[in-house]
């Protein structure tokens, strides 16, 4: 299996002195959809800022295809597409401009790009929608253009976080089935979320991030039996495991 | 324990720590030479303009109805704040201290600009009205006056809640400014004047002052007045740079978007098509365009300096590359943006790109007029100054701006 997303012992933050993570390592192959898992302020977001390029490693390195960020920033962000936990639209854009501009920057084929969108505003049911500008949207609304925008790019690496904020089911639906046929073609998916009943159902591996350090990784057999909990789900597992940060 | 006297002078001092800041930024952007070169021009041109003014021009009505209008309008700035509705309502009684500061603030703000519009029309006064300096001044004194005079009724009439009387209130005061305002410019003897000014002041004691003992205060209208007030001030500083704290709606402006068309599909054109939603829909880039290049024409229409002219020329193209510069931040916080596989480099060509391309339509524009005006000769320098101004712009100023 090719390895798409290797994090070798990366130790990163704002501050070179109070670094937020911890001699983090792990990595994310092709056809894989991995549950990267934390409570608020472990780590995720900082992680992925790493992964993306917009915060540069104090120690260890994130590579994208056996490339690192700094080597060749451009060639580096192709192969990876974004979606932010929180919508980050162009207000002064429509919809339609939006899935457009987000072609052009990733270099589609303009017939490409048009079967593509076409096909998303059918499944994510934003056609009536095309010309509306974002004040015009809801929360889930927002939401809904990121992923349009990030599937629209066929990329290697696919960095979802928190993607369901807002979704309504039918939303979330094709999402999960998209992420599901991206990670058949060959994408690696890493996917950050609170919701862990999700996750459990659709992610093949597991990072359990807490503190800054990951506790635990591996199939969801795998951390039963790093944590020695059998046959325990992975709420149950994660609950017990950022517990015994009160005993110590 | 609140110290309204105190609140009230720290809210002052806050306003204006901000204000300054942008005061100073207006100043650096090239807005005082403008202010100079009106002056230079304006002075030349007033006397000139004077003698052309014919006969029958009824300075006293012009007068009367440009200081009503100045008189009647702007209510006591309080610089009350949304969560007062909250926190200082349970002590609305014991704020006549803040108010009475609130509402001599306002006069003496107020008073400046009537001085200010009162000393600039005073050739106007001089030359149509009374020939003497100091009854300028005894003018300014009597409107000053008026004016505290309306800020306290103001102040009592925002207590009316519904807004047909509320307005109706504004109307009649509007009448009685009108009514004084021409005593005043008509020149009438004192005596009548001093007739006035009792009856105005009966007329506060015996009505006014009663609404304050009738109705409580209208905060949310108090807020609404500070918000709209320091909205009017932001809008002003935003045509010089830019205020975070204005969230201006995005414009659709349909009719501009043909210009859309000139960015075609393609990776290298990202930054083009960014730019050009940016400048036609978003803030004020196109308003700011649009204005430096309208005024710049009428300047131009009326100089008959041909250096007055290259200078203008020079100096509106200028400011309005200035303003297209800006672009380049316009997507500075969108971290979005950030991950587009596209180098600094077409970010860079893009913005060249907008800025020769409106360059060139401001140079046609400004030529066009002056072959108009003064012929085709001017009209084609006018084009190359406009030019030069624009490729100094983009291929020399602007590249400095980004780190490549």
């Amino acid at each position: 299996m090719g390895e798409i997303l290797k994090i070798s012992n990366l130790t990163g933050g704002y501050q070179r002195s109070r670094p937020v993570l911890h001699d983090v390592s792990f990595s994310v192959n092709a056809h894989e959809i991995v549950g990267l898992i934390g409570l608020n302020g472990a780590g995720k977001s900082t992680t992925i800022k790493h992964i993306l390029g917009l915060m540069e490693p104090h120690k260890g390195d994130v590579r994208l295809m056996g490339r690192t960020w700094s080597e060749d920033k451009d060639d580096y962000r192709q192969g990876l597409a974004y979606i932010p936990e929180m919508p980050l639209l162009y207000e002064e854009m429509t919809l339609w401009e939006h899935l457009e501009l987000t072609a052009m920057a990733y270099g589609l084929k303009e017939v490409t790009f048009k079967e593509r969108a076409n096909e998303l505003l059918e499944e994510f049911r934003m056609k009536k929608m095309v010309k509306w500008f974002p004040s015009h949207f809801s929360k889930g609304m927002r939401q809904k253009v990121m992923i349009m925008c990030a599937l629209l790019v066929h990329p290697s690496l696919y960095v979802a976080d928190e993607p369901f904020v807002g979704l309504d089911p039918i939303g979330i639906r094709s999402f999960l089935d998209r992420m599901v046929e991206m990670k058949e073609k060959g994408c690696g998916i890493l996917m950050s979320t609170h919701i862990l009943a999700t996750a459990e159902k659709y992610c093949d591996r597991f990072i359990l991030l807490h503190n800054g350090r990951v506790i635990l990784k591996g199939t969801l057999q795998e951390l039963q039996a790093q944590s020695n909990m059998h046959g325990a789900d992975l709420d149950q597992i994660y609950v017990e495991m950022t517990k015994e940060d009160k005993n110590d | 324990m609140i110290d309204e006297k105190g609140l009230w002078t720290r809210r002052r001092s806050e306003y204006w720590e901000m204000a300054i800041k942008y005061l100073k930024l207006i100043g650096n952007s090239g807005f005082l030479f403008t202010i100079y070169l009106l002056f230079v021009f304006g002075s030349y041109y007033y006397g000139q303009f004077l003698e052309w003014l014919p006969e029958t021009f009824p300075a006293t009505l012009f007068f009367t109805v440009v200081f009503t209008w100045l008189i009647t309008r702007g209510r006591v700035r309080t610089f009350a704040k949304p969560g007062d509705l909250f926190f200082l309502t349970p002590r609305e009684g014991k704020m006549d201290s803040y108010f009475r500061s609130a509402i001599f603030y306002s006069w003496m703000m107020e008073t400046l600009w009537i001085a200010l519009l009162m000393l600039v029309l005073s050739p106007l006064f001089a030359d149509r009205i009374y020939p003497s300096g100091s009854l300028v001044f005894s003018v300014i004194f009597l409107l000053s006056a008026l004016k505290l005079w309306n800020l306290a009724t103001g102040f009592e009439e925002q207590r009316i809640q519904e807004k047909n009387r509320y307005f109706m209130h504004t109307m009649l005061r509007f009448g009685l400014n009108a009514v004084t305002v021409y005593a005043i410019f008509s020149l009438q003897s004192i005596l009548i004047v001093i007739g006035i000014a009792v009856a105005l002041l009966l007329f506060y004691i015996g009505y006014f002052y009663r609404l304050s003992k009738v109705h409580s205060l209208k905060w949310e209208r108090l807020v609404d007045i500070e918000d709209s007030t320091v909205m009017t001030f932001y809008r002003i500083a935003n045509s010089f740079t830019d205020v975070p704290a204005l969230k201006s709606k995005v414009r659709k402006r349909a009719w501009l978007s043909p210009l859309f068309r000139l960015v075609s599909y393609g990776q290298s054109h990202v930054y083009r098509y960014l730019f050009s939603r940016a400048f036609v829909r978003s803030r004020d880039y196109f308003g700011i365009y649009l204005r430096l290049t309208l005024i710049g024409l009428l300047f131009l229409s009326v100089v008959q300096i041909d250096w007055g002219r290259w200078l203008l020329i020079i100096v509106f193209a200028y400011m309005t590359a200035l303003q297209v510069e800006t672009l380049k931040n316009h997507f500075a916080t969108s971290s979005m943006a950030d991950l587009y596989p596209v180098s600094e480099k077409v970010k860079l060509k893009s913005h060249q790109f907008w800025m020769l391309s409106l360059g060139t339509v401001q140079a046609v524009v400004f030529g066009l007029g002056l072959v108009i005006f003064f012929g085709v000769m001017d009209g084609l320098l006018g084009v190359i100054l406009t030019m030069l101004v624009y490729l100094y712009s983009s291929r020399l100023r602007l590249p400095k701006t980004y780190s490549l």
